[in-house]
């Protein structure tokens, strides 16, 4: 079976040439859920801008449904890949919460009623039907990060990747969280430091370390491992 | 201060100035466009907010008052000209709608002075200073500063001739009071735009574009030289005109004669009849001097290289 | 520090938002236009012209409280402005204040300029009132502003906040490392807050825009709403700018 998505040797330089990522391979599968684990400066980030085409990779080959991302494919792509970036306030942009989640649906050619409907639909799952004509500052901490997440969660995208979605979330908001990504069916790429967000969540884990792949494998065992935790840097 | 209100401008004034923003922003949305490419929206955006941002910092002056960014040169020397225009035009533009700061009729004449003769002649002035002292921070720290300085004095002068040729205010209190108050905001901007440059210098330094291609400088320069001969012909044609507009109106026997002819001769009472003479003179020095700055520049630069 | 007071009329429905925000924003220019424009002397027109922007306030909806706290700071400062015509203008001496002269014909053109700046901010208190920031937006770009400074003006409501409130963050920790200080040190602070505010712009510039082309981003802000024409809306916005401007014309006939 084709995997969703899949990364061949692909190696990538920052502009200022410092390496990121060199030679990672893996692949994800329709569905599945993953943790992707690694120190701060690993490459977590890079990864996930490269899955969607915002980077390119300098060698390798990125990969959806077997067809590698390019200037063609890239805009199907986007739309298949969701992408919640650490900072939810980089993501809000627009003067009011319902036109930022409509923003996707409307710039991949839905009508206007059909992208209100659908941004109306996903703010009132999250809860945040009652500020959908306010602007973003009006919002907690919590609530941004959901509203963030509703901006992709409209577009029904395959693969929903988001980069630390629990970082400066309190008990209360992180439940939430969990709660909702619980309840998802599409494939799940999470970059994160919070082992226990993900602990129960995802069955599998990728371990980046200085720019390369070192682990690939059940998510528990390597929970389990105190030394290979330590080893990785991913716990004191 | 900077910005005019609405019933103080004649309709000539309006229109003339309206007509020459709209050119220049026409040009400038084309060149930005071909400059920045896709990333035009946020770095736009980005820049817009901050000015507005920065236009409400308070900076002290020393002597119990304080003064404000305009942020035209600053602009000029981080974007260049183009998008530096696109960028005061929108801070204008929510000013005059949103806060009634500016009239929305002088909008055009607002958009004249500070974003069009504002940041292009900053620009103009910034390429100069450096393409004849270098691009060193010292001197590029410098530049910037003068470059916030004549602009600044430049907008005093649009503002003070635009109020004297609608006919409201005579021309020498015109260009004392509005001329001479700028001449003191200018020293402000330019102590402020000169330091943050310098501080953008030493933190990100890859912020200020140092190799601006004569792509950009050419436009610009042949732009400013083309707005001094046509504002300078203006005033002639206009300070002429008024002994025309005197003659027809008293063919019209208007008992209340439109307001921007005023007072027969009052505008111009304390200057010598304006026709041809002394108007085209001046003119010529000015273009003259103009070219022959120019001219010295780029002497010093090719000596330099 | 919000916008968000400035529209609470926007939602109230009435003949003037249902005029599309284009067509809101012509009819302001031309009401302000025809205001601004008046010779001296023309009072009738003037007035008339005052009563018009006022009753289209009223068919707004728009409490006269608001109306008069949203005139208080621009009046003060045309106030300010013109203030100076009393005694720069020359003509016949009617007072001496010290080294100055107040003149007849400069309290004359006092008045006639703070006639026609008084009234043409009526014509702007509504389009305020009455127009929400998209649709401003949306207004504009359907008068062909440059997509550039639409797009812009777009993401720099959201950024706004964001830069204002690193500023206040950066002037609280600036306070408290640094009590006193002459005004030259606090310039230099002014010009480090700025300078620091400037760069981040511009890395935030970067990610907002890797997030709109992540979401599909291609060049133009997509809109939302859009407020249709419709036959009754064309014709009042052509009635009131066509009354405006033969009020208007009148003022300069024999």
């Amino acid at each position: 079976m084709t995997p969703l998505v899949a990364l061949h040797d692909v190696t990538y330089r920052y502009p200022d040439r410092t390496p990121a990522l060199a030679g990672v391979t893996l692949a994800i599968e329709p569905g599945e859920r993953v943790a992707l684990l690694g120190p701060t400066g690993a490459g977590k980030s890079t990864l996930l801008q490269l899955l969607n085409g915002l980077l390119r990779p300098d060698t390798g080959a990125v990969r959806m449904d077997g067809t590698a991302i390019t200037d063609d494919t890239v805009a199907a792509v986007r739309r298949r890949v969701g992408l919640v970036f650490q900072n939810p306030d980089d993501q809000l942009f627009l003067p009011s919460l319902i036109e930022d989640v409509a923003f996707g649906p409307l710039n991949a050619g839905a009508t206007r009623d059909a992208a209100s409907a659908r941004a109306h639909a996903v703010l009132e799952s999250l809860g945040l039907s009652a500020a959908h004509d306010r602007a973003a500052h009006h919002l907690s901490g919590g609530e941004r990060r959901l509203a963030a997440l509703a901006t992709v969660l409209v577009s029904d995208p395959d693969l929903l990747a988001l980069d630390e979605p629990s970082g400066d979330l309190d008990a209360r908001s992180r439940r939430r969280l969990l709660d909702i990504l619980g309840g998802r069916r599409e494939a799940l790429l999470v970059a994160t430091h919070d082992l226990e967000l993900v602990r129960g969540l995802c069955r599998r884990a990728l371990v980046l370390v200085g720019g390369r792949l070192e682990w690939d494998g059940a998510l528990d065992a390597l929970l389990a491992d105190r030394a290979m935790l330590e080893g990785f840097g991913l716990v004191a | 201060m900077a910005h005019i209100p609405d019933g103080f401008l004649s309709v000539p004034v309006l229109a003339g100035t309206a007509t020459a923003s709209v050119a220049a922003l026409a040009t400038a949305a084309r060149r930005s466009r071909a400059t920045l490419g896709e990333r035009e929206g946020p770095v736009l955006g980005a820049v817009t907010a901050f000015v507005f941002a920065a236009q409400m910092l308070n900076f002290p002056l020393g002597i119990g008052a304080s003064a404000h960014l305009l942020g035209g040169a600053l602009v000029a020397v981080l974007l260049g000209p183009w998008a530096g225009m696109l960028v005061l035009f929108a801070v204008l533009l929510v000013q005059a709608l949103l806060f009634q700061d500016g009239g929305i009729a002088a909008l055009g004449a607002n958009t004249l002075n500070l974003a069009v003769l504002g940041v292009g002649s900053a620009y103009v002035v910034y390429r100069m200073c450096r393409l004849a002292f270098g691009d060193a921070p010292r001197a590029t720290v410098a530049a910037a500063a003068v470059a916030a300085w004549v602009s600044t004095v430049l907008v005093g002068l649009a503002v003070a001739s635009e109020l004297a040729l609608s006919g409201l205010v005579p021309w020498r209190p015109a260009l004392v009071l509005v001329g001479g108050g700028h001449v003191l905001i200018a020293t402000a901007e330019a102590v402020l735009t000169g330091l943050i440059v310098g501080f953008v210098l030493r933190t990100r330094p890859e912020l200020l574009p140092t190799r601006t291609s004569r792509a950009t400088a050419v436009p610009a320069f042949a732009m400013a030289g083309a707005a001094l001969v046509v504002v300078v012909l203006a005033i002639a044609l206009a300070s002429s005109q008024a002994d025309v507009l005197e003659a027809l109106l008293e063919r019209l026997r208007s008992a209340d004669a439109p307001a921007f002819a005023g007072p027969p001769a009052a505008p111009f009472a304390d200057y010598v009849s304006p026709v041809g003479g002394a108007w085209v003179a001046g003119a010529v020095g000015l273009l003259a001097a103009f070219v022959v700055a120019w001219g010295m520049v780029l002497a010093v630069a090719r000596r330099r290289s | 520090m919000s916008f968000h007071h400035l529209d609470q009329f926007a939602h109230v429905g009435s003949a003037v938002t249902r005029v599309p925000p284009a067509g809101r924003l012509v009819g302001t220019v031309v009401l302000a236009l025809a205001v601004a424009t008046l010779p001296p002397g023309a009072w009738s027109q003037l007035g008339f012209l005052a009563l018009l922007s006022l009753a289209l306030l009223a068919i707004a909806r728009i409490p006269p409280a608001v109306v008069l706290a949203r005139l208080a700071w621009p009046l003060g400062f045309v106030l300010l402005a013109s203030a100076a015509l009393l005694v720069v203008i020359p003509g016949d001496p009617v007072v001496r204040l010290g080294p100055l002269t107040l003149t007849a014909q400069g309290a004359d053109r006092f008045a006639a300029v703070m006639g026609r700046a008084m009234v043409a901010l009526l014509p702007a208190v509504l389009l305020v009132s009455t127009t929400g920031f998209p649709e401003l937006l949306q207004g504009l770009r359907d008068l062909r502003v440059p997509i550039a400074v639409a797009t812009a003006l777009g993401l720099a409501y959201r950024l706004l906040y964001l830069t204002v409130d690193e500023l206040e963050r950066l002037q609280r920790a600036a306070r408290s490392r640094n009590a006193g200080g002459g005004a030259a040190r606090r310039r230099h602070l002014v010009a480090a807050m700025a300078g620091a505010t400037l760069g981040r712009a511009f890395v935030r510039a970067e990610r907002t825009h890797a997030a709109m082309l992540a979401r599909g981003f291609r060049g133009t802000l997509p809109l939302l709403h859009v407020t249709p024409w419709t036959a009754g809306a064309a014709l009042n916005l052509v009635g009131v700018c066509g009354l405006a401007l033969a009020v208007a014309a009148s003022a300069r006939l024999p």
